[in-house]
């Protein structure tokens, strides 16, 4: 059946049956590849993207699940010309290596931040903790959000 | 080391170049190129561990509508069988199942949901073998061998035996004050790199070459295992290697598995296929870390030396070649388990033995370690319980032992400060640091318990081989953009920011101008496989030596063009001066040299400038050793076997530190993969099929784990290494379990843990048994 949905803000209409996983529509029908499929099973938080500003892995969530709601995915961040904040903390932290888990992250951390934008510590592992890294021992990933808080996107987007 | 340093981007924390294209989403992996149009290429298994193949009928496969093409045994075009040291593994099997990823067919279908009701049409018979899990059990007499016809080593159960016989092991232990004597095991590991494999594979039908894009760690290895098997010269086969979403040595034998599947099918069918392990695939059928079994002596005198060491070594070699090594080389894990069995040590007499014996496991490959983590767990543990009984400080009775100039390696091998020897300053660094006061975050329970430990290790950078070094093609465009052609992968270690650092230093041109491509067998030249942490150092150096002939040529070019000597030119940040006070800036330089037939491109090449040929009685095995030491601090809990992670210490000495930033994400990444090690990593069966095959069941640490992290860089620089840097990519994981054992032991006033991973029950296990009298092990 054909679906809507706002994928990073723009209104998409796409084909999907009950059992289209939202990665594969992302992925396949969307050629949004910046989404990464690992375990497809729900448990490595790779394929991590905000359904309405709540992270879902995207690997066990139905893409009619989404119907009407707003999805977002890395790409939806920032481009090369506009470096979304938290793109650029990952960055001067070094908190990216291989970068397979990288963008789960990012949006992981996006949704925690924009909800609170000044977890403590406990809060920041908690909201974290769903996703793996085989790369960079996590260090410099909390390295990178804690860099960010208090989380005030507008003003570090204008000077960035 | 003195820091302030001369250079512009060496030592510096630059941030790595692929990170942002990486935090957008913007990097390409493999799978991200797959595309509608391309077939959906399926290997097919039997499911069972050990097995003979008595019939195949793939015809109801073949008959569904939407399959292009079904391959089994017999339909393969060329070789049968490939592998990276030898062509062991079948590329489908025909009589026998000798492990559980041994495929029994390749299918192309149209779709996946295709591909996947053909497997299941696939007919087959079967007689179940029975299983060895042991390699223990697997050389017992009446224990049959698995391979009944091996192309190197016909039937016998040894796959490699790597000896290292040195002094007089009986009259050092008919001379000990103390004897040691203890068995240590480790289990299989699986790599968890985040990308599952995947292949795509092309036939360029206009230039009759087969294309194959798949995330590999050494493209060049690849090329040369496969281009038999599809019967081409390795000139019409091309590799090509995206970003890589992890590799830690698996990659660099899993994608052939993939290859064989995609690239077969593409030539078959003349279509483009994709083929994909899923995450269980992967965790089923592609190659693990060696499981050990170690038996270990050794003797002491009661003022600390250690004088002898009688070690024998039996690694779970599964059921294929891989890595493991062959008897007469090369050398490979079973080579590593005895050249580090005495640890970072100077020790005079040894017999070492290390035997990778055939099991219907996966494939025992290289990872990160390459044997070295097995041996040090059993060594290390071994130095900590001399302590103990000495009553002995661990890091004196380390120091009392260690190698320095005038005491060589158990191999012979004479190391001095210019290789860099920053042991010591490692284990100060780590005890002082663990003396720090520090308290929980949290209250300590009545039953928890507090204890500390530390490790220490060595590690080689490179391979033992002669053949070992690397080439490189630097080019200099006439705008003086630099590309530097190698075949080094980026998988997340940051090689490509290191190298165009070490390129832009060496020309004096900005970093940025500078581009590393990624490896791609048509335009890279062979650097080497990205590998046994070398790539820093072989290539860098290789590098520099490309950059050192193409600055001679245009020192060249320009004294020829203004009229004096080469000796009076001088080259800095970019600008040739002549002895007129005539400035010649690079790119004015290039042009000149392109019309004075002077080479724009250059091919360096690096060997290690050392006489490398390990044999049983020793030999210098590589041109430098990293070192470091491992500080453990937890909490145990002595009534549930729970431990806490409070602090983990990491000193490495690297050498120097080409990008600071790099090195400590190698150093946390490989201390948390270490701490896994430990912990609760290890692949379990169930009939020698693997039963812990997804990351619910087969645990690696998260953010909750993590305990307070302190990476300490230790810079002994090598005098060969380019800007004195050394390998740092494995060495940080090689320490921790042994670390973490002794904590324990600390912790728990005692107990002996010699299997890890060390779970809740394997810890309070030890604990009653310690209680009831006897000793664990
Ligand atoms: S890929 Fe979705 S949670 Fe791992
Ligand atoms: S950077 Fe490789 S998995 Fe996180």
């Amino acid at each position: 059946m054909v679906m809507r949905l706002w994928v990073n803000g723009v209104e998409k209409e796409v084909q999907a049956e009950e059992d289209t996983m939202l990665i594969d529509l992302l992925r396949d029908r969307l050629h949004l590849t910046g989404t990464k499929k690992s375990c497809c099973s729900g448990e490595c938080g790779a394929c991590t993207v905000l359904v309405d500003g709540l992270p879902f892995r995207s690997c066990i969530t139905p893409a009619l699940v989404c119907e009407g709601r707003r999805v977002e995915t890395i790409e939806g961040l920032g481009d090369a010309a506009h470096v979304h904040p938290i793109q650029q903390a990952f960055v001067d932290a070094g908190a990216v290596q291989c970068g397979f888990c990288t963008p789960g992250m990012i949006l992981t951390a996006k949704a925690l931040l924009e909800k609170n934008p000044e977890p403590t510590e406990e809060e920041i592992v908690e909201a974290m903790s769903g996703n793996f890294c085989r790369c960079t021992g996590y260090v410099k990933i909390l390295d990178a959000v804690r860099s960010l808080v208090p989380y005030r996107p507008q003003e570090k987007e204008e000077k960035g | 080391m003195e820091k302030s340093r001369k250079e512009k981007y060496i030592g510096r924390r630059m941030p790595r170049r692929d990170a942002l294209v990486k935090a957008q989403g913007r990097a390409k992996y493999t799978a991200d190129y797959r595309t509608a149009d391309m077939l959906w290429g399926k290997a097919v298994f039997s499911g069972m561990a050990h097995a003979r193949i008595l019939r195949v009928d793939a015809a109801k496969a073949e008959a569904l509508p939407g399959v292009v093409c079904v391959m089994t045994a017999k339909d393969l075009p060329a070789a049968k069988k490939y592998g990276i040291f030898c062509a062991d593994k079948p590329v489908i099997a025909e009589n026998m199942i000798l492990y559980e990823g041994d495929p029994i067919a390749f299918i192309a279908a149209e779709t996946k949901e295709i591909a996947e009701e053909a497997a299941a049409l696939i007919e087959a018979e079967y007689e179940a073998l029975p299983v060895v899990e042991d390699p223990r059990e697997a050389l017992r007499d009446d224990v049959p061998p698995i391979h009944e016809n091996h192309p190197v080593t016909g039937n016998a159960k040894v796959m490699a035996e790597v000896t290292l016989d040195r002094g007089d092991v009986d009259a050092a232990f008919a001379e000990a004050d103390i004897i040691l004597e203890d068995d240590f095991e480790t289990p299989q590991i699986e790599h968890v790199y985040l990308e599952p494999d995947c292949c795509i594979a092309r036939w360029v039908d206009d230039t009759d070459v087969l294309e194959i894009v798949a995330p590999q760690q050494a493209v060049y290895s690849t090329l040369r295992a496969l281009a038999p098997v599809f019967g081409l010269p390795e000139s019409r086969v091309r590799f090509i290697s995206p970003y890589v979403g992890g590799g830690f040595g698996g990659k660099e034998d899993s994608c052939c598995d993939l290859a064989v599947i995609a690239g077969l099918l593409a030539m078959k069918t003349r279509r483009k296929v994709y083929s994909e392990f899923t995450a269980e695939e992967v965790f089923r059928y592609t190659g693990k870390r060696h499981g050990s079994y170690v038996h270990h002596r050794m003797a002491a005198t009661k003022d600390g030396r250690v004088i002898g060491l009688d070690i024998d070594i039996i690694l779970d070699k599964g059921a294929y070649q891989s890595m493991s090594g062959l008897t007469g080389g090369p050398h490979a894990v079973a080579q590593r388990t005895v050249l580090y069995a005495a640890g970072p040590y100077s020790v005079e007499n040894v017999r070492i033995r290390s035997r990778a014996v055939f099991t219907n496991h996966p494939y025992g490959a290289a990872m990160r370690g390459f044997g070295a983590p097995q041996i040090h767990f059993a060594g290390e543990s071994q130095m900590n319980e001399l302590a103990h009984r000495l009553n002995m400080d661990p890091v004196a009775i380390r120091k009392l032992n260690m190698i320095t100039p005038e005491r060589p390696t158990s191999f012979g091998q004479v190391l001095t400060e210019e290789n860099g020897l920053g042991l010591e300053e490692c284990m100060d660094k780590v005890k002082a640091e663990l003396d720090k006061p520090f308290m929980p975050k949290h209250p300590v329970r009545p039953s928890q318990r507090r204890g500390m430990g530390l490790a220490a290790y060595i590690y080689g950078t490179g391979m033992p081989y002669k053949s070992e070094g690397a080439m490189c093609v630097v080019h200099v465009n006439r705008d003086a953009s630099v590309e530097v052609g190698i075949s080094t992968t980026e998988m997340g270690q940051g090689a490509q920011t290191v190298m165009a650092q070490i390129a832009a230093e060496a020309l004096g041109v900005p970093v940025e101008t500078v581009n590393v491509p990624l490896p791609d067998t048509f335009l890279s030249p062979d650097s080497g496989p990205t590998v046994a942490s070398r790539s820093t150092t072989f290539v860098g150096n290789a590098i520099l030596d490309a950059c050192r002939k193409l600055l001679a040529g245009f020192t060249e070019a320009v004294a020829h063009g203004v009229g004096c000597s080469p000796e009076e030119v001088t080259y800095a940040k970019g600008v040739f001066a002549a002895p007129d006070g005539q400035e010649i800036p690079l790119r004015r330089a290039i042009y000149m040299a392109a019309t004075q037939a002077i080479p724009q491109s250059a091919v360096g090449i690096w060997y290690p400038p050392v006489d490398i040929g390990f044999g049983p009685k020793g030999g210098n095995s590589m041109h430098t050793y990293s070192f470091g030491c491992q500080g453990i601090d937890l909490l145990l809990d002595v009534e549930t076997g729970e431990i806490e992670l409070l602090r983990s210490v990491l000193a490495c000495d690297i050498g120097h530190a080409l990008n600071p930033q790099l090195v400590e994400g190698q150093m946390e990444g490989g201390a948390v993969m270490g701490l896994g090690y430990a912990l609760t990593e290890g692949v379990e069966y169930k009939k020698g099929v693997v039963s812990n095959d997804s990351m619910k069941d087969y645990v690696i640490l998260g953010f909750k784990d993590l305990p307070q992290m302190t990476s300490i860089i230790v810079e002994a620089a090598n005098c060969m290494g380019p800007f004195g840097a050394k390998g740092v990519g494995e060495p940080p994981l090689v320490a921790t379990a042994p670390a973490v054992r002794e904590a324990i032991r600390n912790a728990s006033d005692g107990v002996k843990l010699n299997r890890i991973p060390f779970t809740p029950e394997r810890v309070i296990t030890g604990i009653y048994k310690a209680k009831e009298g006897g000793q664990t092990s």
